[in-house]
């Protein structure tokens, strides 16, 4: 490549760590309530009473109207990509997060093409990020209608939402 | 406002660490070299004459650069200004050790120089420790031109 | 709000790894720098605005540990950390302090040192700015493979991906297009000496041979992390005219942030954002300025524009939402080269975000460009017509925070 470039000295370094998972958060309950939905195939969000939108997953205060979101909506598992993202085939040792491969961990195959979306799921306001399945990378496009694949054991987990599969096949 | 029941606690993952590290730039580094050779280098700025240890490139009084030409040497002989004595120690990850033996830490303001720094104290007992005592350096037997060649600080010999 | 001008810039050149200095050195390289620039001393200066990003260098609270090193003591110092806004805010902030006549002069300085990080890239400040939610979300089951998805694959470029995907949708812009502005900003890289990734002579064909990251991105559309800081000398009307030969008057400025979810939900407008490219807050934010500026007709009365672009798609979806041209054209200038620096609408000639981020500085450099174009001091990247009008842009956050600075030959 024709970048320019230059020689810079180097100076000793010191080194040091930041323990960033040394943390107790807190948190509120939203996301179990979410969880539980998912269990029963149900996929929830809050409507606020206030402009009327529904926010999936679960706020507990509207970020327009400031009012604390009480009311709960269930949407459709069938949704439209708003937008999406087409991986280049995974390789191995290509890129560490934390020091972790994501091949070694077992989390994604070498080769796999992975399509990251947000869906948009008829009756919410807002974009889901997740995963698309089953379909052909070459064939996605915005506007494309979807409906949510559940996993075979539902535990009350976010994975009981695998990802999207495409409506029509 | 939440109530009690309804606000859960999240665990960070322990394997998560984000791990650095920092460039000391030309002053520090020949600090540093010079403490492998027992040596403890002030930097003197050439318009105000603020003395600083450990050596830097900027006057923090004047804002005049310092170089290596500004570099002087001092003997690390200092008087101890205030001191404490810690039992408890972090282990960097969010815990308290509790410490076997109490650390004594002294506050030392080198002479001919106008930093003070905060050191170790070793070879003395907490009770006859008194403020404005000299103390020395006492060097670590294998030296690495690194902060730990210096072991701690002992009451001088004047 | 009395008249109030930019009357010294300093940067230091901005490089992968400037392992030669401590960030200490390195900012006050730049401090140095500007007030050299500007004809003063350090004992001059009224109040500082500091800032970079947080969690990116290891250093909490930075501008504690280096505030000697630019010249805090004795003096009202704040740092600010608005995302990759940092610096326009840090520029706002001295140019607020003026302006309302608190203080005379005001020095802004902003930095980012990536490489005292061991992560690539600048996964640690970027990583970290989720860690609750992504450890809340963990706890409750989200999968490995969804998280690594998602997050890595996604923020390899991060929301841009989704953003350049929507404006492509709809302007009909291509990928030869975000060529084109990456082989132009590299181009202009190189007649600056303080830029980082500087190729002279780029052409979009070079850009077009290097490896697909995620579509539409290619390894050469996307910004690097840089080492660097720029600084910014602020002065009000009679010191600013005796002081300096040409000052930079500020003319305008607005500043706007949202919600962090916005991708989930919806914008200030009340428009669900079904477009990540929409960018409200930009035309918001534009809207205010000009008016302040007394600007009607920013398609004409602007003559340069300094964009915040780590991606080439945002220069065109930007210029649009800065209007500086309509809806979907952008690309259609860049064809004819209006924004190059012999062109009408000249943008970046710098090299902008794209050939150059150290994420806290880079925000103030546009405003320091834009600066140093209205002075005439750009040097062999000036703009080849001349500058009265210039427009600064910034952006951060999760497309959520934006500042827009306007600046010009003289006062208002």
């Amino acid at each position: 490549m024709g970048y320019i470039k230059d020689e810079i000295p180097q100076t000793m370094m010191v080194e040091g760590d930041w323990q960033v998972g040394a943390y107790r958060y807190k948190a509120n309950r939203l996301l179990e309530e979410y969880t539980q939905g998912l269990k029963q195939k149900k996929i929830i969000g809050s409507l606020c009473l206030g402009c009327g939108k529904v926010i999936v997953p679960p706020r507990a205060i509207c970020g327009r109207c400031h009012r604390r979101q009480e009311e709960r909506r269930e949407v459709s598992p069938i949704g439209t990509i708003t937008c999406f993202v087409i991986s280049p085939p995974v390789v191995r040792g290509k890129y560490k997060l934390f020091g972790l491969d994501p091949v070694d961990t077992g989390a994604l195959k070498e080769g796999e093409i992975l399509v990251p979306c947000f869906v948009r799921f008829d009756g919410s306001d807002s974009n889901v990020a997740c995963l698309l399945l089953n379909a052909d990378p070459q064939k996605v496009f915005i506007g494309m209608r979807v409906k949510a694949v559940w996993a075979e054991k539902l535990e009350g987990k976010m994975s009981d939402l695998e990802g999207v599969e495409p409506l029509e096949k | 406002m939440e109530t009690k029941s309804n606000v859960i606690t999240v665990q960070g993952l322990p394997i998560v660490v984000a791990n650095f590290n920092w460039s000391v730039g030309f002053q520090m580094e020949r600090f540093l070299k010079a403490l492998g050779n027992k040596k403890i280098l002030s930097a003197k700025c050439p318009e105000c004459g603020y003395t600083y240890v450990p050596a830097r490139n900027r006057c923090g009084k004047c804002y005049a650069r310092m170089d290596e030409k500004d570099l002087v040497e001092i003997s690390g002989k200092g008087i101890l200004l205030s001191y404490t004595r810690a039992y408890v120690e972090l282990d960097g990850k969010g815990n308290w050790i509790d410490l076997k033996e109490p650390k004594i830490i002294g506050a030392i303001k080198l002479d001919g120089a106008d930093s003070t720094l905060f050191m170790p104290l070793g070879e003395v007992q907490f009770e006859n420790l008194k403020i404005g005592m000299l103390v020395e350096p006492v060097w670590n037997s294998e030296l690495k031109g690194s902060w730990k060649d210096i072991k701690y600080y002992k009451p001088a010999s004047a | 709000m009395r008249n109030t001008a930019i009357i010294g810039c300093g940067q230091t050149p901005h490089r992968a790894r400037r392992r030669d200095v401590s960030v200490a050195e390195l900012v006050s390289e730049a401090v140095s720098a500007a007030l050299e620039d500007a004809g003063i001393t350090m004992k001059d200066v009224d109040c500082i605005f500091s800032g970079n990003m947080q969690g990116f260098g290891g250093i909490a609270q930075p501008d504690l540990w280096l505030g000697d090193w630019i010249g805090a003591p004795g003096k009202p110092a704040i740092r600010i950390a608005t995302g990759g806004t940092t610096g326009g805010s840090v520029a706002h902030g001295a140019l607020y302090a003026v302006a309302s006549g608190m203080y005379d002069i005001a020095l802004a300085v902003a930095w980012e040192k990536h490489s005292d990080s061991k992560e690539a890239g600048a996964t640690t400040g970027l990583a970290h700015v989720g860690m609750g939610n992504l450890f809340h979300a963990l706890s409750y089951g989200l999968s490995l493979k969804n998280l690594i998805a998602t997050t890595a694959v996604g923020a390899a470029a991060g929301v841009a991906v989704y953003q350049a995907r929507f404006y492509m949708h709809r302007s009909g812009a291509t990928i030869e297009h975000l060529d084109m502005v990456a082989a132009k900003d590299r181009r202009n890289a190189a007649k600056n000496p303080y830029a980082h990734l500087r190729w002279p002579n780029c052409q979009p064909e070079d850009i077009a041979k290097t490896e697909m990251i995620a579509y539409p991105f290619r390894y050469g559309h996307v910004c690097p992390a840089s080492d660097g800081a720029s600084c910014i000398v602020v002065a009000e009307e009679k010191l600013a005219k005796k002081l300096c030969k040409k000052p930079a008057w500020l003319l305008g400025l607005a500043s706007y942030s949202d919600e962090e979810n916005q991708l989930q939900s919806e914008n200030y407008g009340g428009v669900g954002v079904l477009d990540p490219s929409e960018q409200m807050g930009c035309r918001v934010s534009a809207k205010k300025a000009y008016a302040m500026a007394g600007i009607t007709d920013p398609q004409k009365e602007i003559d340069l524009a300094e964009i915040y672009q780590p991606f080439p798609s945002q220069e065109l979806i930007f210029a649009e939402r800065l209007g500086l041209f309509d809806d979907g054209t952008a690309w259609r200038y860049l064809e004819k080269g209006e924004t190059d620096i012999n062109g009408s609408m000249p943008t970046d000639l710098s090299g902008g975000v794209n050939a150059t981020n150290a994420i806290g500085s880079s925000a103030l450099q546009r405003v320091l460009e834009c600066a140093l174009q209205i002075m005439g001091k750009a040097g062999e990247h000036q703009a080849a017509k001349p500058v009265h009008k210039a427009i600064a842009h910034g952006w951060g956050g999760v497309t959520n925070y934006i500042t827009v600075t306007i600046l010009g030959d003289s006062p208002r």
